[in-house]
């Protein structure tokens, strides 16, 4: 055998034992972390239920809100915002709510396409979705979608990190979760935390086909497990609520076939194998939906309770963890008495604080993010 | 560093195609040298904010070693008129490229619940398979796939792109879409010398 025959094989050795090696040292990935078994402090017994919109002083357009609580008991919101949605302009704006006074900030642009685009070292046409969530650290981390080429089935998702409850942010990083030039992943439902430290990102894929996954990423941001949620050209846009280490239940936008419902799915085992799609009893037009299990339930969704459109926004509350469903409230739509020139009440975003309220975000009339807080004395009066 | 990586990649690419596209090697060496220079400059200086290796970047992300070999081999055929890669060797590339792009990319479009690509975060039977395919070419002496297979793995272990999935490393749709079209066209043409990469019939 030849000399270089020889150094070839030994570098077969090298390499392949070192892939053998990181699979065998690998963690095995850890369950979902336990959800918040009881708020932090009591929410008021006098039912409290206020609207308001977001201030938007320069965006014709906005989309697409996502919230985390930060210190003092705030909330920080994030929307993209521009001329119309796709728009070379578009940037993602943010905004603090004091829950002591009840008002928002001003906005302020988070991220320009020019300054991702910067960063990125990467040609960006526009940007899209951002959802917000925190690692087992208390950083924020701040996803957004991308698009270089093409429509938003061409999208990649992007990660900035902050350490300061978002007054400064890390420069954006690229995630890699499709083998086509990383396109075609999207994301809208909330981050969550598994137990071993790493990120769950529920994301969705839209070329060709339309299909919910769930990436887990590391505590650098990079994609290193994934499992898919649904397959075909039905389900995209998917929202996962853990109820303890190992159950959760997902839902997901349905794009298919008539009767129009929301998707839903289950998994019994962390999140590593998850039960195909069922239709619900809701119904859903091919628009995103908004879930969130109280501390101590119920489950609620917040969803377009329509087939067919998006002129309305409802509530619907289930206490067998979306066995059964009922329609608690009707946030925006017949009976609401300031309508926008576009009547769209979509793409919900809700969440409870640390003090018990529950917030929603969401879409109001595409001109502006509509903010409404409520608690469970509201709540209970809802039935 | 995933950066650095990743711009050198799609600059290396863009510099393939401008040989390719010119076909240098009919020129004398020293102009294709300068041309090569030229190229270069062009693909890696900035334009504006941005250079055109980056707008490349923009629109294929980080590119696969397969990639990158062959896009090496095609420029040093343009520079110096030598076939880099023997046509037995080629052909067996192009064979286990196809075979892979048939079994990865429909099933990544959502087909089933079944995903190859998650394979690529890290599967003892993914790794398994790919030292035989590796044993194999190493054995029957087809070096180019070894070399692509022990360079994807090195360069996947220190994490010198951002994904941290082995099938990025090792193929992506260019790559696929190449081997394809140089096997129909194989195909079509039937068994031939005429294989070398980069250099005309």
């Amino acid at each position: 055998m030849s000399q270089l025959r020889l150094a070839s094989l030994v570098a077969v050795a090298l390499a392949f034992g070192g892939l053998y090696y990181r699979i065998l040292v690998a963690p095995s990935p850890g369950g979902f972390a336990p959800p918040q078994a009881a708020p932090r402090a009591v929410s008021s017994t006098t039912p409290l239920y206020r609207p308001q919109l977001l201030p938007n002083s320069a965006e014709r357009s906005v989309h697409s809100a996502t919230a985390a609580e930060i210190s003092g008991g705030r909330l920080r919101a994030f929307w993209y915002g521009g001329s119309r949605e796709g728009a070379a302009d578009v940037a993602i704006y943010t905004s603090i709510y004091s829950s002591v006074e009840g008002t928002w900030s001003p906005e302020r642009a988070v991220v320009t396409r020019e300054a991702a685009q910067r960063h990125l070292q990467r040609h960006l046409r526009k940007l899209g979705n951002p959802v917000v969530g925190r690692d087992r650290n208390g950083r924020l981390l701040l996803f957004f979608v991308s698009v270089s080429v093409g429509g938003w089935a061409g999208s990649a998702i992007n990660l900035m990190v902050s350490e300061d409850e978002g007054g400064t942010w890390s420069a954006p990083r690229r995630l890699i979760a499709s083998p086509f030039f990383n396109i075609s992943t999207l994301v809208k439902g909330s981050p969550l935390q598994f137990a071993d430290g790493t990120i769950g990102l529920p994301v969705y894929h839209e070329m060709l086909g339309k299909f919910g996954e769930l990436l887990r990423l590391d505590a650098e941001g990079h994609a290193i497990r994934k499992t898919r949620l649904s397959s075909g050209r039905s389900s995209l846009q998917p929202v996962i609520v853990p109820r303890s280490e190992t159950e959760a239940v997902g839902f997901m936008r349905y794009a298919g076939n008539p009767p129009n419902r929301v998707l839903m799915v289950r998994t019994t085992d962390g999140g590593a194998t998850w039960t195909p799609p069922v239709k619900t009893s809701l119904p859903n037009p091919n628009a995103a939906v908004g879930g969130v299990l109280l501390a101590n339930g119920p489950l609620l969704l917040a969803l377009n309770n329509a087939e067919e459109n998006r002129e309305s926004l409802s509530l619907a509350s289930s206490t067998d963890f979306g066995d059964t469903w009922r329609i608690a409230h009707e946030f925006d739509g017949d009976s609401s008495s300031l309508h926008p020139p576009m009547r769209e009440y979509s793409y919900p975003w809700i969440m409870q604080d640390g003090a018990g309220d529950v917030h929603l975000l969401y879409t109001w009339g595409r001109t502006r993010i509509k903010h409404v807080r409520f608690n469970r004395a509201w709540l209970a009066g809802r039935r | 560093m995933s950066t650095i990586f990743g711009f050198f990649g799609c600059g290396l690419l863009s510099l393939a195609a401008v040989a390719t596209g010119l076909r240098l090697q009919r020129f004398p060496v020293g102009v294709r040298i300068a041309v090569m220079l030229a190229a270069a400059l062009a693909v890696f200086a900035p334009l504006g904010d941005l250079s055109a290796a980056a707008y490349v970047r923009g629109v294929t992300g980080d590119l696969s070693m397969t990639t990158l070999v062959l896009a090496g081999a095609a420029c040093v055929a343009q520079l110096t008129g030598q076939t880099v890669i023997a046509p037995r060797d080629l052909r067996a590339l192009f064979w286990l490229v196809a075979s892979a792009a048939a079994f990865l990319y429909p099933f990544a479009l959502g087909w089933t619940q079944f995903d190859p690509y998650a394979l690529g975060y890290g599967s003892i039977v993914f790794v398994t398979a790919l030292l035989l395919v590796t044993l194999a070419a190493w054995h029957f002496r087809r070096n180019v796939v070894a070399l692509i297979v022990i360079t994807a793995a090195l360069v996947y272990l220190i994490g010198a792109y951002e994904s941290r999935n082995l099938w990025d490393y090792l193929i992506d749709p260019l790559a696929a879409l190449y081997a394809l079209v140089r096997l129909l066209a194989g195909l079509r043409r039937g068994p031939g010398p005429h294989a070398e990469l980069g250099i005309p019939r």
